[in-house]
């Protein structure tokens, strides 16, 4: 991008406070048309807000805005996207059951005189999404179809269409790689690097560094609240900007200590849940972590859930220590020792709502009561202990957990269930969307709990996460293993390609 | 949620920040309001604030007040009993046509409270049943078995009412015990009873956790299903007796009995603080809730109010008490 043309937007010494919490003290940030600009920082550094107050949800307590070099302040996201801001959270903002057309011209559907009535134009509206997603290159998508049937990634791609159809020229994404498949990344920063020629600028947030290098032009990394720095991504190292996000420096994001690898503790044999448990065996030992890799929708965490008893199995059997055992329901795969950390920990993992407290017992709530009532000393003292033994950063165990940061959150999801005392624990996309340090220590724990002899199944999608934790590595694909390395044979192609042979592409 | 005790030795600051947070909690701001519909009421009347009509009071809201409290829990989970209100008139109904002697059964009274009793389980089951076993949304699946159960009540009866009972049946309903009408008795235990389950129980933990996530409580192994099915079974057995003891209050049986009685207890509870979105709420704000609900109806009544602007001036209340909370809620942060 070339440094002379001037600013699209400019914030200036931004200062926010939400109550106790100082969200953002003087920071600023510079974006140019055509340049993809990293914003890093831990979970908690400020980067949602700060996204927030440039598309207008949040208004600054002091600092100034301007775009293209004119002083805004917007009340309101309405008065932001005008400006031509749009903005693609992590959670996505569609209509399930409207056409993709629809989603895209929501709000500003094209209209026709039918007499002295304006009504919708169909054909119009139909006709330009289908130019729109043309001109990024989107050629497999049906502008008739439900938004709902479609992938994530698809999804996303209408988000950024119905971003376009409001003439943005400013995009920010929020972490839009975190639920997507390696093919669907690859599309994303395809476009990506089309709305950049393109002259739109564009603030991209990820936890991913690898994403940072690949795509965008500079970065700027924000720590508790404050600016550090900003420069060209070309003049950084991974290792730079690790410890410019944590303020110190990580030798190794995945530590990985190798465990004594003991007996076979959960051995599956033939397990089936159409349509996509079919005929599965697996083993894991004591002190092993397998590592399942494959694309979103392969049948990994449906294969957790049979596993977990939360779908039951149509048939096959579930060994522990050799010793076959029914699980119909997830209360009968605790006592039998299987824990699962489950994908999605806002809806699935945790009771947001509730406090820490709660949720770490809400496992092992009836080893706590005497009798029917809940002992609340041994309470307090459980969450106590895990909170200590995690590393859980909270004010108290009554805070409630919905306000702990997600890298916090995701360590009470896995002290809760530690809690069980577990011989086996699935891990599904144990670290998706938490900051740097909190991973880091996440993958220290799953090393020390596969040392301590228990058999660990980690599902990721990240694949750097599953070649440096794993010991064995085992692909899915349509509800089957096609393939199984070794830690040693394990490389990202070999990986890759077993993922995606036959398909080769997701798009739906 | 409950409040608990923590280790002592906090703060002046943190004491005065707890007692802030005290006084905002959505039953005590309704205590206060009661309170002061208590003193304006004395002034419309000289017969309200007498120790005679308050326990009158208390044998008329005992129906209402025991299904309240299983009320509570349902709507702490995020679901609804609409059919109670029909339940008490079934199980009224089949108390009678049990009990006639002139009828085909004749059993013995005690058989046919027992039976009365069952009927009402077994309704609250079958809510449950088809609410977790075949996933009909509660609102739906009470709302039909309300027409349903109606619709028994009034086949059974034939339009015909029964009464004359026995003399000792009627203890329940009209007597009293140490001075304090017997019912009330019945209620207070019953407060009891749920407010210690709701705060201290697993099952009453399980009941807040399954109202504010679902899905997160089945994943953390919970029988939830289970859970579901016991406190609509739960409902149902309350308004059964709550039937028995309305049939002993007015010495008759009529299948239209408690028409309209799961209004006033969804106002109570909602009016206590729990919210219709599940997840959080209490037993003592229910009870606060439904007292609050008759001391209107009665002090307006004796100040000559009529029925009608009775039913307005206790929606008006209903509605007042959720915005205040509301705003509250809002501006300490937590709405």
């Amino acid at each position: 991008m070339p440094p002379e043309q001037p600013p699209i937007l400019e914030m200036g010494h931004i200062s926010k406070r939400f109550a106790a919490t100082q969200a953002l003290s003087d920071v600023s940030f510079v974006l140019h048309p055509g340049e993809v600009h990293a914003l890093l920082g831990e979970n908690g550094a400020g980067k949602s807000t700060l996204i927030k107050i440039i598309s207008g949800v949040h208004k600054a307590d002091s600092g100034s805005i301007a775009i293209d070099g004119q002083p805004v302040s917007f009340n309101n996201p309405r008065e932001a996207q005008a400006r031509g801001i749009a903005t693609i959270y992590q959670e996505l903002s569609l209509y399930p059951d409207l056409t993709v057309a629809e989603n895209i011209f929501m709000g500003h559907a094209p209209r026709r005189k039918f007499g002295p009535v304006s009504v919708l134009d169909w054909d119009a509206m139909f006709s330009r999404a289908q130019e729109l997603l043309e001109s990024l290159n989107i050629t497999d998508m049906d502008v008739r179809r439900k938004v709902g049937t479609l992938t994530v990634g698809n999804r996303q791609r209408v988000e950024i269409a119905k971003a376009l159809s409001l003439n943005a020229r400013v995009l920010i994404m929020d972490e839009p790689t975190a639920a997507l498949t390696e093919a669907d990344v690859q599309r994303l920063f395809e476009i990506v690097r089309l709305l950049k020629t393109r002259g739109v600028a564009i603030v991209y947030i990820s936890h991913r560094l690898a994403e940072v290098y690949e795509v965008c032009d500079r970065v700027t990394v924000l720590r508790d609240g404050h600016y550090i720095d900003s420069k060209p991504v070309s003049a950084t190292t991974e290792a730079d900007l690790v410890s410019m996000m944590v303020g110190r420096t990580i030798d190794n994001l995945f530590p990985k200590i190798t465990a004594k690898i003991g007996q076979p503790v959960l051995e599956v044999r033939n397990l089936t849940r159409k349509p996509l448990t079919r005929d599965v065996s697996l083993t894991v030992r004591a002190g092993e972590i397998v590592g399942l890799a494959g694309l979103v929708g392969s049948g990994r965490s449906e294969l957790a859930q049979v596993i977990f008893g939360f779908t039951p199995a149509e048939s096959g059997e579930i060994r522990i220590d050799g010793k076959v055992v029914k699980v119909r329901t997830p209360g009968d795969a605790m006592r039998h020792g299987i824990a699962y950390v489950p994908e999605d920990r806002g809806t699935q993992g945790l009771v947001r709502q509730m406090r820490v407290r709660e949720n770490v017992s809400l496992t092992v709530l009836r080893s706590l009561a005497s009798g029917l009532f809940i002992n609340s000393q041994s309470e307090r003292q459980l969450a106590e202990e895990k909170v200590k033994e995690m590393g859980v950063k909270t004010p108290s165990i009554e805070q409630i957990v919905g306000k702990l940061s997600g890298g916090n959150q995701q360590k009470v999801v896995v002290g809760k269930w530690l809690a069980t005392h577990p011989r086996v624990l699935i891990m599904d996309e144990p670290t998706r969307g938490i900051d740097v340090g909190a991973k880091a220590e996440i993958h220290r724990l799953m090393s020390e709990l596969a040392g301590q002899g228990l058999a660990i199944i980690m599902i990721s999608s990240e694949l750097p996460e599953v070649l440096g934790m794993s010991d064995r590595v085992l692909v899915m694909r349509g509800g089957q293993f096609v393939a199984e390395y070794s830690r040693e044979e394990a490389t990202q192609e070999k990986v890759v390609t077993a993922m995606m042979t036959e398909h080769g592409s997701t798009a739906a | 949620m409950t409040t608990t005790t923590r280790p002592s030795g906090d703060t002046p600051e943190q004491m005065s920040s707890r007692l802030r947070s005290f006084l905002l909690r959505q039953e005590v701001i309704l205590l206060i309001i009661s309170l002061l519909a208590v003193m304006f009421l004395a002034f419309g009347s000289d017969r309200f604030l007498t120790a005679n009509n308050l326990l009158n009071q208390g044998r008329l809201l005992t129906e209402i007040g025991l299904v309240a409290l299983s009320m509570t829990f349902i709507i702490i989970t995020g679901g609804i009993d609409l059919s109670v209100g029909s339940i008490l008139g079934l199980c009224a109904i089949v108390l009678g046509v049990m009990w006639d002697p002139k009828g085909a059964f004749a059993f013995p009274l005690e058989v046919a409270v027992l039976i009365c009793l069952l009927v009402g389980i077994v309704a609250g089951f079958v809510n449950g049943l088809i609410i977790v076993r075949l996933g009909v949304p509660p609102l739906i699946t009470t709302l039909a078995t309300l027409a349903l159960y109606r619709g028994l009540a009034e086949g059974i009866s034939q339009a015909r009412s029964v009464r004359g009972y026995p003399e000792e049946f009627y203890v329940l309903g009209q007597g009293e015990f140490l001075g304090v009408p017997t019912q009330l008795w019945v209620l207070l235990i019953f407060c009891i009873i749920t407010a210690v389950v709701l705060s201290r129980t697993v099952f009453g933990r399980a009941t807040y956790a399954i109202g504010n996530n679902e899905l997160g409580a089945r994943f953390s192994g919970l029988p939830v299903g289970r859970y579901k099915i016991l406190i609509y079974t739960f409902s149902g057995f309350m308004a059964a007796l709550a039937a028995w003891i309305f049939v002993s209050r007015v010495s008759t049986t009529r299948s239209d009995m408690g028409s309209g009685l799961e209004l006033d207890a969804i106002a109570a509870v909602v009016l206590g603080g729990t919210s219709i979105f599940g997840g959080s709420g209490s037993i003592i704000g229910t009870i606060i809730g439904f007292i609050l609900i008759q001391l209107l109806k009665n002090g307006l009544a004796l100040s000559g109010v009529t029925t009608d602007g009775t039913i307005v001036v206790i929606g008006t209340v209903l509605i007042l008490a959720i915005l205040v909370n509301n705003f509250i809620q809002r501006r300490s942060g937590n709405g």
